[in-house]
């Protein structure tokens, strides 16, 4: 058995598509970084916010059991617990499970997805044009767009297991709790707890937010790092895109009363302003006023990404398959 | 048939790469020779599918060179010259990334994987990471992920590039292998004369981005019928003085006994045994002296370039 192995064999199997080689691309690129210590070290660091938010509900559970138990008596003042409740629930939006618990666990959860980006972009992406393997994708029957594709699925799977999936396990912990913030939409108006949907708009608006962030960032990720390739410089323009942009924007608008607009500067804010959209909310509940409008931090998103294939396709065409 | 090229001219803005080059090629082992910037690169480039030509046609394999590259790429196994590894990966992983790559299922393109590293000699160094192998190793990986969907022709850069005399021999052994055991057509880019010598049977040579020739390299190299080799032994001195004075001009003396020798007219090959066994020196082979691949390159080359140009840089024989 062992000799008839050792002899060349012809291969008359079945062939895919080149749209198959996205997923082998991303796979690979992912085991890379799933195998570097920093990253899992990141990613606990990361879950740390999320452990806040999941057991800050039952706090807030337990807070209730305790007020319907012993009212609180303040002086003479007796206060009505279901009262007290409902202020407490209104007060910290931020554990109740309603929109506003979603848009700060995602804001929050941002900056640690941006740090950790920063640190994987040289290895998801920037190592394939230091050890030069790019030459090796581009050399298979595949086209640039499907590396693209694949380096792209793998940012963003960094990206969803950052966000996305925590932000729909602490909806699943709310909707275990009571089974009516699954199925009743008007949840939280109905309740006078939140000022968006509950139910299943609010699990799209969750699912849409991580979207939103996953396509943008492994867009300007892979294109950063296809140009950058190391980690330090790689931190360097992240910062520059989301600290220092920041602190401009806020400069502009703030500082010297410019047009609101001018936020659209600060990308985090701009992507924070799609996934406030996603998740419902009003335009005039929107924190830190002025704010431009969702349609316009929509399309200055998209031109961001347009910008960013377009540099992608030139940095492709350009590798040296054949040397 | 392998190669049918029309009138294929490529630019570079205003630099011309490629100059109406017309090609017919049949499957088989062939070499292309050129020195650099003679236009290798862009026509690799062009059978690959990555750049289309400016103008002109062709096939490869009966696959057009206008399509979008990927049916041509299926069609070819293309090994690099440089490393293009994926840190970090094993052998068999790289290999089998490299067949999902081409389009094969991932459990067929790891049973596959695991055949040709076997196949190769790399059996035991499959699970070992990329970057431990060593030069000869990361050479018949780069061949592996060449062969691994099972292409009808391989195009190979500079395959023996960074490899001992041993390693060498055993990849142009291997190369021959596969071409005449497995019927795999080749098309081996080098600057070594005796790599394509070891290997191939049919030649092209480009320089300045055009064909000067291109066909089965015994029927391109000159027969000459006043040149021999002998291969001598005994203390040949005194021979080889007697040879000159009978109008033999010696032209090359290893001092071991191989000679090389340009012979007046009307010379015959019995002369050479006379006058041997009159100075007691036995001649152990006797062969016509043709026109071997390396005179048939640099006789090509000084045909075509103008007086005075200098070409850059000359294939050479052995690795410097």
């Amino acid at each position: 058995m062992t000799s008839s192995l050792l002899h060349y064999r012809a291969w008359h199997g079945p062939w895919r598509k080149p749209l198959w080689s996205v997923w082998p691309i991303a796979r690979v690129a992912l085991g890379m970084l799933l195998r570097r210590k920093l990253f899992w070290a990141l990613y606990g660091f990361a879950l740390l916010l999320f452990l806040m938010f999941f057991f800050g509900s039952f706090l807030l559970d337990w807070a209730e059991t305790q007020l319907a138990a012993a009212p609180i008596q303040i002086g003479r003042l007796k206060t009505d617990p279901q009262r007290t409740v409902s202020f407490l629930r209104r007060g910290i939006r931020v554990l109740n499970g309603s929109q506003d618990t979603f848009a700060y666990f995602f804001s929050y959860q941002g900056a640690m997805v941006l740090i950790v980006l920063a640190f994987a972009g040289a290895v998801l992406v920037g190592n394939d044009f230091t050890f030069r393997s790019v030459g090796f994708y581009l050399a298979k029957p595949i086209q640039p767009r499907h590396w693209i594709m694949g380096k792209c699925l793998a940012v963003a799977a960094v990206v969803h297991l950052l966000t996305t999936l925590p932000a729909l396990v602490l909806f699943a912990q709310h909707g275990m709790s009571d089974f009516d913030y699954v199925l009743d939409v008007d949840y939280f108006t109905a309740n006078n707890l939140g000022r968006g949907p509950a139910g299943w708009q609010l699990a799209l608006g969750i699912v849409g937010y991580g979207m939103a962030l996953a396509v943008v960032l492994s867009i300007m990720l892979v294109t950063a790092a296809s140009w950058l390739r190391r980690t330090m410089p790689l931190l360097l323009l992240w910062v520059s895109l989301f600290l220092f942009m920041r602190v401009l924007a806020s400069i502009l608008v703030d500082g010297l009363q410019y047009d609101g607009r001018w936020r659209l500067l600060d990308l985090w804010n701009t992507l924070g302003l799609v996934g406030h959209a996603c998740l419902g909310f009003q335009h005039r509940n929107i924190g830190n006023p002025p704010q431009p409008e969702f349609w316009e931090a929509a399309v200055t998103l998209s031109g961001v990404c347009v910008a960013c294939l377009i540099l992608l396709k030139m940095r492709t065409r350009d590798v040296p398959i054949v040397r | 048939m392998f190669l049918d090229l029309h009138g294929i001219n490529h630019w570079y803005g205003t630099q011309q790469a490629l100059k109406d080059v017309g090609l017919q090629l049949e499957r088989g082992r062939i070499g292309m020779l050129g020195p650099n910037g003679a236009g290798k690169t862009t026509l690799l480039k062009i059978l690959l599918g990555l750049v289309r030509p400016t103008s002109g046609s062709g096939q490869v394999l009966g696959r057009s060179l206008h399509g979008d590259g990927t049916e041509l790429r299926r069609a070819l196994g293309y090994m690099p010259e440089a490393d293009s590894l994926v840190p970090g990966l094993r052998g068999v992983e790289y290999v089998a990334l490299a067949g999902e790559l081409y389009g094969m299922p991932r459990k067929h393109a790891l049973r596959r994987a695991h055949e040709v590293l076997t196949y190769l000699d790399l059996g035991e160094a499959r699970y070992r990471q990329v970057e431990e192998y060593s030069s000869g190793m990361k050479q018949r990986l780069k061949l592996a992920q060449a062969l691994i969907p099972d292409p009808p022709a391989l195009l190979l850069d500079e395959p023996t590039s960074g490899l001992d005399p041993a390693g060498r021999e055993g990849m142009l052994d291997l190369l021959l292998r596969l071409a005449t055991e497995h019927g795999k057509t080749i098309l081996l880019s080098t600057h070594l004369l005796g790599d394509v010598a070891k290997v191939c049977e049919a030649v092209l040579i480009l320089h300045h981005g055009q064909v000067l020739c291109h066909g089965p390299v015994a029927a391109l190299c000159r027969r000459r019928h006043d040149r021999y080799r002998l291969h001598l032994q005994g203390d040949p001195e005194s021979f080889l003085e007697d040879l000159r004075l009978e109008g033999v001009q010696v032209l090359h003396d290893n001092g071991k006994g191989d000679v090389r020798v340009a012979v007046p007219q009307g010379w015959t090959t019995r002369a050479f045994f006379v006058l041997a066994d009159h100075h007691r020196v036995t001649v152990r082979g006797l062969h016509a002296d043709d026109e071997d691949l390396e005179e048939l390159f640099h006789r090509v080359i000084d045909e075509f370039a103008a007086p005075g140009e200098m070409i850059r840089r000359t294939p050479s024989r052995e690795r410097p």
